[in-house]
């Protein structure tokens, strides 16, 4: 019953976004019936997801997509989150995140009807794709044809809280953009003022910050379910996150210092197309399956080509009127050596070069098979030495754009952020010198420290101190950029500076990590609900009357018959000490503990970089 | 110039789905890559017997023979399709060694499993990290590899082994 709700509901929001795309045409609407048009159909696009959910819940075996990717004792939070762990659901997610889009567009006051009307249009037609790709070739609503009582299980990989709420947050971000990408081609088609600037920014900063989030739940949970002890791996569907984040990136900074540049305004058209082109194609080398990897669901080569043409259709639709239309002519750049703008271009074509290198690594292997029937794996040592160098100018840039002036190039106080960078090197030095050196924690410590020291010079000599909301918007740019400079000091840290230790244990040794004495105190398996697990119990710093208890070990799931790891890891501020248990062999124990200084940075950073984007969006 | 310039995104878009398009359609599937190792040497491996922890086997030990490695496991479905055919190539070539990696499973699991059906392997290693099977390049259950007598591998078959793919493919080589 709830299938055919969803189903029926399903092809009735499709309909009415058929009516409404119709409307510019034929059916000319008043806006207030328009408007309740689109948030009809937003609607039923809920109804439909949460009639799929509803079967989950209730563990509707009769409907084909609930039995092939559930079970009935699997615990309530992964019976609502196996709603989106498989393709079709997934697809359905995308579907809602765009009509809730949409809804919440149509209340977007301050801007001219026909602007929001043709906005909403485009959005119409994006529904009507997405729509009927999901109805044609991905239809979770489909009836299961055999009687079962017992469902096949979520992929254990996925029974995971992080990962439950990982999809409809990364979601949001890709998504998010197409309310970006309607706006600027309504913008072109329109070609009113540049109000659709303002509006511009406020959703792709929303965007760009459930993108961050979506991001970071995803490489934390790689960070501590994967159990290799890192968290990113430039992975094909990392690398494809990251893309339309770095464009967006570049996208929020171009549309923060536009002042009506001819320039900048095409440019941010570009950035707004890109972006969702971008995510389009991130869901196309993930659903197609072309890409192998824990994100993709079963392949099948018909949902390849569908997804392609329309990743065709709406990036072809969107770079055409790019081209053929123009925003109106405004002001010219003004470009000085270093100014605002010209720090602003240096960066945005770095992160447009930073893009594109991701994008070539990424689809490289994809021409090479079809060029020379070869497999090859473009990994972690090529973004490493490509990416990287490239962001560090922008990095460098970043610490004093913000202070930088419109007019000249004057930078006020050079001489603090000369002085400061000088004895920020020699501390650096110093430390590389006396503790270990290294060619890229030098220079990720250096950059780090950098930003962050630059930034608080910034604010306290540009600023007067206040303590309230304003001073703290006004001082946003400078605390977004100090949230980068703490990430980079996480990731230079925790990637170049981790230590590996082996053992080979049998219960009741002690070993010695880091100077404390560690206790291997049992191996104890336990029978939980929907798993069995084995768990190695190990004392941290046994000498101490407070030892801290760490677990590590391995679930097994008897419905998918799948081991999963589980990493067991102990939190401190300034490292993370990260037990692996392996497996026994000759009675013994194989344990890798790994330690991990200042990983816990990233995360706070990633933290600081989202209060930032959702500040900057109540800022005009 | 400016309009080459505009012009760029759209030919870029061309590119990737013209290549996109002609990867989908040659019906590649990404789960069945051309094997990087064909040709090459057997990967180095070490495992111990499923059945006695002490005994060892390691690469240097399938010198100087004919071997067939297959991977499998009690969970893996197909495993079962393919696992009388294993008698009959025991049968038929008695010189050709074959050796079974279990692939994940708990070893009462794959004892069971050995026990029911039948065990047609020379010897049956323990992969429980799948650390061989990713030395190997396995991508999913069954895998089978044919080594030859310089210790290269010849033939790579993901799936089971089928009547016509033992025929065809496999029979020709051994």
């Amino acid at each position: 019953m709830s299938s055919l709700v969803g189903f029926l509901s399903l092809v009735f929001a499709i309909g009415i976004n058929f009516y409404l795309f119709l409307s510019r045409y034929i059916f000319k609407f008043q806006k207030q019936k328009f408007n309740l048009f689109i948030r009809l159909s937003s609607l039923l696009t809920l109804l439909s997801f949460f009639s799929l959910m509803y079967a989950y819940l209730v563990s509707d075996f009769s409907n084909y997509n609930v039995f092939q990717n559930s079970h009935s004792n699997k615990p309530l939070i992964y019976k609502i989150s196996g709603t989106w762990g498989n393709h079709e659901g997934s697809m359905l997610l995308w579907l809602c995140i765009l009509s809730i889009f949409s809804f919440f567009f149509s209340f977007t006051k301050n801007i001219e009807d026909n602007f929001q009307k043709l906005t909403l249009i485009i959005q119409a037609f994006l529904h009507i794709l997405f729509g009927l790709f999901i109805v044609f070739t991905s239809n979770p609503f489909l009836v299961n044809s055999i009687l079962v009582k017992e469902g096949l299980g979520l992929n254990p990989i996925l029974q995971d809280p992080g990962l439950a709420v990982h999809p409809p947050i990364l979601y949001a971000g890709y998504v998010g953009y197409s309310i970006v990408f309607s706006i600027a081609i309504a913008g072109l088609f329109q070609n009113t003022d540049d109000e659709w600037l303002y509006v511009a920014k406020k959703w792709s900063l929303i965007s760009w910050t459930f993108l961050t989030g979506g991001i970071a739940l995803g490489s934390y949970w790689a960070y501590y379910e994967l159990g290799w002890g890192g968290w990113w791996f430039w992975d094909p569907v990392e690398n494809i996150s990251l893309m339309p984040w770095i464009a967006g990136l570049a996208l929020v900074h171009s549309l923060m210092m536009v002042r009506g540049e001819q320039a900048i305004k095409k440019w941010i058209v570009f950035l707004s197309i890109l972006c969702f082109s971008l995510s389009v194609f991130g869901t196309f080398l993930v659903r197609s399956g072309i890409l192998t990897s824990v994100h993709s669901f079963a392949a099948d080569a018909s949902r390849g080509i569908f997804i392609l043409l329309i990743f065709f259709i709406v990036t072809g639709f969107g770079f055409l009127v790019f081209l053929l239309k123009e925003p109106k002519k405004s002001n010219a750049l003004n470009l000085l050596f270093i100014n605002k703008v010209s720090a602003l271009v240096i960066n945005n074509i770095l992160m447009i070069i930073a893009t594109l290198t991701i994008l070539l690594g990424t689809i490289y292997p994809i021409i090479i098979e079809v060029l020379y029937n070869k497999r090859i794996s473009v990994g972690g040592p090529y973004f490493n030495s490509t990416v990287i160098p490239i962001m560090i100018p922008g990095f460098l840039l970043m610490s004093i754009a913000p202070i930088l002036s419109w007019q000249t190039n004057k930078i006020n106080n050079s001489k603090k952020y000369v002085l400061a960078f000088i004895i920020l090197s020699i501390l650096v030095i110093l430390q590389s010198y006396f503790l270990d050196f290294n060619t890229w924690g030098f220079v990720g410590l250096l950059l780090g420290f950098w930003i962050i020291l630059a930034s608080i010079i910034a604010i306290f000599s540009s600023y007067k101190i206040k303590i309230n909301t304003k001073f703290f918007k006004i001082i946003n740019p400078h605390i977004a950029h100090i949230g980068v400079g703490i990430a980079i000091i996480g990731i230079t840290c925790s990637s170049v500076f981790q230590n590996e230790l082996d053992f080979n244990l049998n219960e009741g040794d002690k070993f010695n990590v880091n100077g404390k004495t560690v206790l291997f105190e049992k191996i104890e398996t336990t029978n939980e609900n929907n798993f069995q697990s084995l768990r190695g119990k190990f004392l941290f710093d046994i000498e101490k009357n407070q030892s801290k208890e760490i677990e590590a070990g391995k679930n097994y799931y008897p419905v998918s018959k799948m081991i999963t790891s589980e990493a067991g890891i102990l939190h401190q501020w300034n490292k993370d000490i990260y037990f692996i248990l392996g497996d026994q062999k000759n009675n013994e124990w194989f344990v890798k503990v790994l330690i991990n200084p200042f990983v816990s940075f990233i995360w706070l950073g990633v933290i600081i970089m989202m209060y930032s984007g959702l500040i900057a969006v109540s800022r005009r | 110039m400016n309009r080459i310039f505009i012009l760029t995104p759209l030919i870029v878009l061309l590119i990737i789905c013209i290549f996109s398009l002609v990867y989908l359609l040659s019906g590649k599937d990404p789960n069945k890559p051309p094997s990087a190792l064909l040709n090459k040497d057997v990967p180095i491996f070490e495992s111990s017997s499923l059945y006695n922890a002490n005994d060892i086997i390691k690469t240097k030990d399938i010198k100087n023979k004919k071997t067939l490695i297959n991977f499998f496991a009690s969970w893996c479905s197909p495993c079962k399709i393919e696992h009388p055919l294993f008698f009959e190539i025991r049968k038929k070539y008695p010189e050709l060694y074959l050796l079974g990696f279990n692939h994940k499973d708990p070893t009462s699991d794959a004892k069971k499993y050995l026990e029911d059906d039948g065990n047609p392997y020379d010897f049956v290693g323990v992969d429980s990290d799948g650390l061989i099977a990713l030395e190997f390049g396995v991508f999913g259950l069954p895998e089978t590899y044919l080594i030859n007598e310089d210790g290269k591998i010849v033939y790579k078959l993901m799936g089971p082994i089928t009547k016509d793919i033992l025929k065809n493919e496999i029979e020709p080589l051994l």
